[in-house]
């Protein structure tokens, strides 16, 4: 059954770099691991390599290299790992930083960050089943999980959200599989929960037509729901209320190769696809040999030639923000048409915004790039949706996260509060309670102005600025104290050499310098335009702009994007910024 | 070490090498101080690493490494050029009569 928000077909075009994408590659990796086909996979020292690279120094992992720890990279690299059978380097290392993210009752995404299922669900499976101890208090982690059943019986993204009746399949599945681990582990009990109740809840998202939704709102069903519901069932010792009409669901999203596409009317097989589809089979305790052929080659064509997968053939495998980036560095009189509308088609049914990948879930940041590129400047009704989705993702302490359920931190909510001014959605968001959550975000010193990304981390410029950035939009402070405030975050992070630094005055970077003068324009502070050449003349180079200067070579299409549009502005004084920002 | 003595290569080199084996261990020891460190260690010598080596050479011998104005990339790259990067701070500090 389709809507007429689903794409008749997957967006062609958009900007493909042929590099692998970590989500991507752990779901390949799994699927051929659940089909016994590991041994196929063509070089797998070079996959293994792109997983283990990206491995930061504290232990943890990250999306790509040189950005910061997540549980959500942790998880899907440990565990690609050891499905390659490759040691996972230092698992002590891992745990210790898995203990920073602990917050008395669960695990954040980020060291003092607020919980959320997505996070206690990777890394209470990367503890016990990567690093092999268990979480630091498994009974308030069985309450936490307990606290995400809401009245309906479905669970919810945290307690708070359970409170509001926001369940969701993806949220039951990652509930119930952290519960499975621990107690796999031996140091967990019963679940945590009516068992009943949120067996029925799960059971009652199935379709007439046998698929799954994620809740009762969703626009469709799909193939990500239908695993995740099915393997919650299966946790629980339970199944689909019509798991023969499930089988003949998943069996019937297969495209041209065999391999299988996410809903009906979509027409990309892509990973993810067959992850879910060879997920839910197992789910049912079906067997999985007759499509294991098509899959596995079908994966094979996802290689990406270093190392690591992609969703789709690589060469056509373009994404967001690199797609949004090529349009907004457009050189005058430059085509840009076909990109916007490869951008406006990776808002796909079930979640109003745009997607990193066209397929996953929908992201505040990639978003934000395709409003600021000109996506669906003529298309009232797809801002509409955009709003909706923006208004939902705003998480009880007020902030946003960078996907829905996500814990809330400081980039996420200036981006979505930038957002709902691009799409003039901002009366939909509750602005009182984003200025409390922003105001949480304030260092404990009261140094002025100064802010971390979550609520008790670490000062740094690109948090303070942002915040300034939002406050001012969410009219939570004058003119005059967000000038105040920006000038005395620039002059605390200003490099003597050139550019601004994110922490201290020592290493500048092309994040910081772009939201410095981001800021300074917003407030109306002047910005020195030669100090910010000298630090652009140090990053920029033949091959592109790196992100600081002792990074090697460029730092890709983003880095350009950020490089390019800085050095129109410092040409040019009447250049507007747009709001990028990326962490 | 007073501000008009500058030690020998081969000193600085010494004590360059010393800093860095505290910081990327036992892999280090085997590589030459001519070759790329990044070539050699690959990402055990990633950027972050590169700045936590660079801040341990400005404690060592008292210098001051500018981002932006110096080429660190350059500078940074081996053990070799770190010591000729040091020798011609250390001798710029004596020429100036200051303490290094």
């Amino acid at each position: 059954m389709t809507t007429a928000t689903t794409a008749p077909r997957a967006p062609e075009g958009g900007v493909a770099t042929g590099e692998p994408d970590l989500w991507c590659t752990y779901a390949a990796v799994r699927t051929l691991s659940w089909l016994g086909r590991g041994p196929s996979m063509a070089e797998p020292d070079l996959t293994a390599g792109y997983l283990t690279g990206r491995r930061n120094a504290d232990g943890g992992y990250a999306w790509s290299r040189g950005m910061l720890s997540d549980a959500w990279a942790t998880f899907y690299c440990t565990q690609a790992l050891r499905d390659m059978g490759h040691p996972v380097p230092r698992t002590e290392g891992t745990a210790e930083w898995l203990r920073h993210t602990w917050s008395g009752d669960a695990y954040a995404m980020l060291p003092g960050q607020a919980p959320d299922v997505w996070a206690t669900h990777f890394s209470a499976r990367t503890a016990v089943e990567v690093c092999h101890v268990p979480p630091p208090d498994t009974g308030r982690l069985l309450s936490w999980l307990g606290a995400l059943q809401c009245a309906d019986g479905g669970l919810s993204w945290t307690p708070d959200d359970a409170r509001r009746g926001r369940a969701d399949v993806r949220a039951c599945y990652y509930g119930v599989a952290a519960w499975h681990a621990v107690a796999a582990a031996g140091t967990a009990g019963d679940p945590p929960w009516d068992v009943a109740a949120l067996t029925a809840w799960l059971r009652d998202r199935q379709d007439p037509g046998a698929g799954f939704r994620f809740s009762a709102d969703a626009d469709v069903p799909c193939m990500w729901a239908t695993y995740r519901a099915a393997g919650a069932l299966r946790a629980l010792g339970a199944a689909p209320r019509d798991p023969g009409g499930v089988r003949d669901w998943v069996l019937g999203l297969r495209g041209p190769s065999g391999a299988f596409v996410r809903w009906e009317g979509y027409d990309v097989e892509d990973v993810w696809a067959s992850f879910c589809a060879v997920g839910t089979l197992r789910a049912l305790g079906l067997p999985t040999e007759p499509v294991a052929d098509a899959v596995t080659d079908r994966i094979a064509a996802l290689r990406c030639p270093r190392g690591g997968y992609t969703y789709r053939e690589p060469q056509a495998a373009a994404e967001a923000l690199g797609t949004a980036a090529a349009v907004l560095t457009a050189a005058p009189g430059e085509p840009t048409d076909g990109l916007v509308r490869w951008l406006e088609g990776c808002q796909l049914p079930n979640e109003g915004g745009v997607m990193y990948m066209p397929g996953r879930g929908s992201e505040v940041r990639c978003t934000l790039w395709a409003l600021a590129a000109g996506a669906f400047r003529e298309d009232a009704a797809a801002r509409a949706r955009v709003a909706g989705w923006l208004a939902s993702l705003q998480n009880p302490d007020g902030g946003f996260g960078y996907w829905e359920g996500r814990g809330s931190d400081l980039v996420s909510t200036a981006a979505a509060v930038e957002i709902a001014a691009l799409t003039g959605a901002a009366g939909g968001i509750d602005a009182a309670r984003a200025v409390a959550f922003i105001g949480s975000c304030r260092a404990a010193d009261g140094t002025p102005g100064a802010c971390g990304n979550v609520p008790g981390a670490p000062p740094s410029l690109r948090a303070g600025l942002q915040a300034q950035r939002a406050l001012l939009v969410l009219g939570g402070q004058t003119d005059a104290q967000a000038r105040a405030a920006v000038d005395a975050l620039l002059a605390r992070h200003r490099v003597r050499g050139g550019g601004f630094a994110n922490e201290g005055d020592r290493m500048p970077d092309l994040l910081s310098a772009y939201e410095a003068v981001l800021a300074a324009d917003r407030v109306g502070l002047p910005v020195d335009t030669g100090h910010l050449h000298a630090f652009l003349d140090r990053v920029h180079g033949p091959s592109g702009t790196r992100w600081t200067p002792l990074a090697p070579g460029s730092g890709g299409p983003l880095a350009d994007c950020l490089g390019t549009l800085l050095a129109r502005r410092l040409d040019d004084a009447g250049a507007v910024l747009p709001a990028l920002a990326l962490s | 070490m007073n501000g008009t003595t500058v030690p020998t290569d081969d000193d600085l080199r010494a004590r360059v090498r010393a800093v860095l084996t505290d910081r990327l261990g036992d892999a280090f020891a085997s590589v030459p101080s001519d070759a790329e460190l990044q070539q050699a260690l690959g990402d055990r010598y990633d950027s972050l690493t590169a700045m936590e080596c660079i801040s341990a050479v400005e404690e060592e011998f008292g210098i001051e490494v500018d981002f932006v104005a110096d080429d660190v990339r350059y500078w940074f790259a081996t053990v070799d050029r770190m010591t000729r990067f040091t020798r011609d701070r250390l001798e710029d500090a004596a020429a100036l009569g200051e303490r290094s």
